[in-house]
């Protein structure tokens, strides 16, 4: 090893814990860099496997009723590769306890030998007994303990089936588990599919020969689009309740979005720890050679060139980029594995993986940090030019020390002698007072992002599930009945409200932007819905006119006062134009809302309903379990429990990301304390002389440590929140609008958090006081 | 004797300090021969530091020339300095500059590691007298022994030309005599010019030459034709 070398692991060894600060941070930004891109990629790819091998359909019909000869059709149609029917309907499973209510989607599995949507078999159990046997898919079957074997009674049409389970399966189709859009978060308990035999769908649900779903899979290279439209023309006249793409596809959009998110994440974050971690070897490393002035001039006095010695010190940064990357690219590979297969298993459900690490990323990850610590490095050497070696054999000049601009104010009376040390410390280096207050500016504001986003979630379903859906049970009919059923339900069950409601799927068009979305008509009198528009004020429905979701207004670039396109899939109707009255908030969800009466003159049949809305402080659903028209009865208080479980997990990783940021404090806050002891050796040591103890040095550095906190905080206020700005807009799509509002025990708390991070900091630096040989470093001038 | 191993012709060098110019050295002109030991001699400020960085090319003069074995060192560029530093020169410094976190013999190391034609280490270390501590860090040495180190880094290079800056100055008398001896050693022995800058009178009995200073002239330039052992010097 070269001497200079030699010089510089000493360098390392003797100030480890600086050197393991700054390494650490890089390591994290690596880390979260390399594991979020290598299982975000895994992830995409593993679902494109899946997709590809279980032939995932492009294009999904939803109908009122299809023939199987209509079926064959499409299946003729130029640009289609593939075209099946099917039969899908939710229905109510019978379970022991009567008060939950689970619901599970039966669809039927086609006969073909190549199938759209393939299901795939965890189990080796097929269906033989067309009657009797039932796949389940496999998270449902988990969550409820349904093993093969066991027998599952579903409610079709008011009769109980007793199904075996052949085998627990999985399907492309539903990657993410959900029941619909309004749902927003999986209950693979309460949720479930089940697959049957054709012959079984068709005679349970009486659709002889008919089937009420088409798949479509199309040829390579085809415009889906345009296929699509096509396939709807032809199909007009059977009633085409919904008809989207693959990428509207609920479970494929979520499974999509969440690759995106994970995306973003692995381009954002890395970028932020390297660049703090640069930051502070830039500073670290200028400190050092200010510190190292007579080194580098016996450098300079040897022969040592400029570069030599620039590189010298950039090598620090280097060493540190390259440790930090290896333990970044090592844990990030492994979590990259961990978090493929968490998101693969637990929060979507994709039956094999295709795990890979990708040399690719982790010599990214090297280049990426070589090139921060390598720019830290050269900039912080840059003092190496300045130092002439003649000079540098002299002592250095003192400071200038000036009298600041607040000795003139009347506070400079009330501050105690040490505060007003302190204060001229901070000024006379401002450089480096400003880049400790960015620093913990930037620590506070990471921190307040994960205080927020928590609450964020909790704001978002407290707010939709108790301001906004004033209802306590959403209960559909399966099929359109009249308004007589509301008299039905009063009889059946004690309410304290009850309102009718048509939900129905159309599409809203505006221009050429378009959106399936869930049309809502509730009687405007009713209290089921709390609506507010966008300025805040609450709003009742008019008579006639829409309300719209913010989210879709957006999506649509529909401002109140515009008439948009309602275009309906059912037969013989024909499309309306509707105006927008009121743009609403709407956390969660798509929707749009109108009068129930408007609604059934203008889009359907008057009098007609297709479920109510009911308010009681009875557990209902014991007594409309066998209630032939009821399809499904959904508790808004269990939507909220679902949530709370889904908290748990967001507070683990809120948990995570608080680790992280301390971290970053840490290292802010540890490294300047550390040089500042270095540099400020003289001052320290004759202060000693004068009598001052290690603990009142120890307190001077805290002081002037608070003092920079309480500063760094106040920035990180603004900071911190303009940058929770931008994050919530980046992530609110149109079924999610994060909005929060922002409270001041967040700020508090965080305030606190990032205090607590300054003085674990300050702790450390301790033993280097206890250290300081005083009498040494007075007589003595060697570097 | 042809023409003079070293000639220092006008040299005049000005610092700028604040509003204030500062005249550190004025209208300096001096020939040295090879192998002759030069003490200069003058009280602070006197310019004699600010003359041995010029001689030594750490640092340029406002006017006026050097010559270092017939070649003008005041016109070199930056790199140039650099490598007459590298291979020609050996600095030597009142307060040893040693690098804290390098042994003894890192510390000759360093400086041998870049030069063209260094001297084996163990032998010099051996001059010295600094074999069995050769393995020991700075703190744990006396200064004494810490100026040896220096020395060792500098002849080490093998150079041709030794610039001490007041090497005896942080020394006591004892140890000072000890450290003149040896740099006595490596001018007799190893035929190296070697400069020494003091304030001490006494150190100017041993030299071939002796230059006093004061204000940035030279008062006197003699030469002394009876060097003394530096046994017999008394301060």
């Amino acid at each position: 090893m070269s001497k200079l070398n030699l010089r510089l692991f000493r360098m390392i060894t003797g100030h480890i814990g600086q050197f393991i600060a700054v390494t650490l941070v890089i390591a994290i930004g690596l880390m979260t860099y390399v594991a979020f891109t290598m299982s975000m990629i895994n992830l995409e790819n593993s679902v494109e496997l899946y997709y590809d091998e279980s032939n995932f359909a492009d294009i999904y019909v939803e109908l009122v009723k299809v023939p199987e000869r209509a079926v064959k059709e499409i299946a003729a149609m130029p640009g289609v590769k593939l075209a099946q029917g099917r039969i899908s309907f939710d229905v109510p499973l019978k379970i022991g306890d009567t008060d939950e209510k689970v619901t599970v989607r039966v669809i039927s599995e086609p006969e073909a030998e190549d199938k759209v949507n393939d299901v795939y078999h965890f189990d080796k159990g097929r269906i033989r007994n067309r009657s009797k046997d039932v796949y389940v898919y496999r998270t449902f079957a988990n969550a409820r303990g349904i093993q093969v074997g066991d027998t599952i009674t579903p409610q079709i049409l008011g009769e109980t089936y007793n199904l075996t389970v052949q085998s627990v399966t999985s399907s492309p189709e539903f990657v993410y588990l959900m029941e619909n859009e309004m749902s927003l978060l999986p209950a693979p308990s309460r949720f479930g599919v089940v697959w049957v035999a054709e012959e079984f769908a068709m005679k349970s649900f009486g659709m002889n020969a008919y089937y009420n779903q088409i798949l479509i899979q199309a040829e390579e290279g085809q415009d889906v689009e345009r296929l699509m439209n096509r396939v709807e023309d032809r199909l007009e006249r059977y009633g085409v309740r919904r008809i989207y793409q693959q990428k509207d596809q609920l479970s494929a959009r979520i499974v999509h979005e969440e690759i995106d998110g994970g995306k973003k994440s692995a381009q954002t974050i890395p970028f932020i720890f390297l660049g703090v971690a640069a930051a502070i070897m830039g500073v670290m490393i200028s400190r050092t050679v200010r510190n190292d002035r007579t080194s580098i001039g016996v450098f300079k006095s040897m022969g040592y060139t400029n570069g030599q010695i620039m590189w010298h010190y950039t090598k620090y940064c280097t060493v540190i980029g390259l440790v930090g990357a290896t333990i970044g690219i090592v844990l990030g590979s492994l979590t990259a594995a961990g978090m493929t297969d968490l998101y693969a298993s637990q929060f979507f459900s994709v039956p094999y993986l295709r795990i890979r690490l990708y040399p690719q990323y982790m010599a990214m990850a090297i280049v990426l940090s070589v090139i921060f610590s390598i720019v830290a490095g050269l900039w912080g050497s840059r003092g190496v030019l300045k130092v002439h070696p003649a000079d540098s054999m002299r002592p250095e000049p003192p400071r200038m020390g000036k009298h600041s601009i607040l000795e003139r104010t009347w506070i400079w009376r009330y501050i105690s002698f040490s505060e007003k040390i302190a204060v001229r410390n901070l000024l006379r280096v401002k450089k480096r007072t400003v880049f400790i207050i960015l620093g913990i500016a930037l620590t506070y504001s990471i921190t307040l992002m994960p205080m927020f986003q928590s609450s964020a979630f909790d704001t978002i379903f407290v707010d939709h599930y108790s301001k906004f859906l004033r209802m306590d049970y959403n209960i559909n009919f399966s099929q359109p009945v009249s308004e007589h059923a509301v008299n039905e339900i009063q009889s059946l069950v004690e309410v304290s409200d009850i309102a009718p409601k048509l939900e129905y799927p159309f599409q809203i068009k505006s221009k050429w932007r378009k959106k399936i979305v869930t049309v809502i008509g509730v009687p405007r009198k009713s209290n089921m819905y709390g609506f507010v528009d966008t300025n805040g004020n609450t709003v009742d429905l008019p008579e006639e006119g829409v309300f719209m979701s913010e989210g879709l207004a957006k999506l649509l670039d529909v401002q109140a006062g515009d008439l948009v396109k309602v275009e309906t899939f059912i037969p013989g109707r024909e499309d309306v134009f509707m105006p927008v009255e009121r743009v609403i908030k709407q956390q969660l969800g798509s929707n749009v809302y109108m009068d129930l009466s408007y609604m059934q003159r203008q889009l359907l049949d008057d009098n007609l309903i297709n479920g109510v809305y009911v308010n009681t402080h009875d557990p209902i659903k014991k007594e409309l379990q066998n209630i032939k028209r009821v399809a499904s009865v959904q508790s808004m208080e269990d939507l909220v429990n679902i949530y709370q479980e889904f908290l748990q997990l967001t507070l683990a990783s809120v948990g995570i990301l608080i680790v992280f940021s301390g971290i970053l404090g840490f290292a802010i806050v540890y490294n300047s304390t550390i040089m500042s002891i270095l540099e400020r050796r003289l001052e320290f040591s004759s202060l000693r002389v004068m009598g001052l103890s290690q603990n009142e040095i120890f307190f001077i550095l805290l002081r002037e440590n608070v003092i920079m906190t309480l500063f760094g905080i106040l920035l990180g206020i603004p900071i911190g929140t303009a940058m929770l700005e931008s994050v919530m807009a980046a992530f609110s799509t149109e079924l999610y609008s994060l909005e929060v509002e922002f409270t001041w025990s967040h700020y508090g708390l965080t305030a606190i958090l990032t205090l607590i991070f300054v003085l674990i900091a300050q702790v450390a630096t301790y033993s280097r006081i206890k250290r300081l040989d005083f009498i040494e470093a007075l007589k003595n001038r060697m570097t | 004797m042809g023409a003079s191993f070293i000639q220092v012709k006008s040299l005049r060098k000005d610092y700028q300090m604040g509003e204030v110019t500062v005249n550190a050295v004025n209208d300096v002109t001096f020939e040295v021969n090879e192998g002759e030991f030069v003490v200069i001699l003058g009280p602070s400020g006197s310019g004699k530091s600010t003359l041995l960085n010029i001689i030594g090319g750490m640092d340029v003069p406002t006017d006026g020339r050097v010559f270092f074995d017939q070649t003008e060192i005041t016109n070199y560029n930056d790199k140039q300095l650099t490598k007459y530093r590298r291979n020609d020169v050996g600095f030597v410094f009142q307060f040893y500059n040693l690098m804290a976190n390098l042994t003894a013999k890192e510390n000759v190391e360093l400086a041998t590691e870049i030069c063209a034609h260094p001297l084996d280490i163990d032998e010099v270390l051996d001059a010295v007298e600094l074999t069995s501590r050769k393995d020991h860090f700075p703190a744990q040495m006396s200064g004494g022994e810490q100026q040896r180190v220096a020395i060792a880094r500098a002849v080490a290079k093998n150079p041709k030309v030794l610039l001490c800056d007041e090497p005896t100055g942080a020394l006591d008398f004892k140890t000072g005599i000890s450290i003149l001896k040896l740099l006595d050693k490596i001018n007799k022995t190893m035929n190296k010019t070697v400069f020494i800058i003091t304030h001490n009178a006494s150190i100017g009995n041993m030299a071939d030459r002796v230059i006093r200073m004061r204000s940035g002239k030279i008062i006197e330039n003699k030469l002394n034709s009876d060097p003394i052992d530096p046994e017999r010097i008394e301060w």
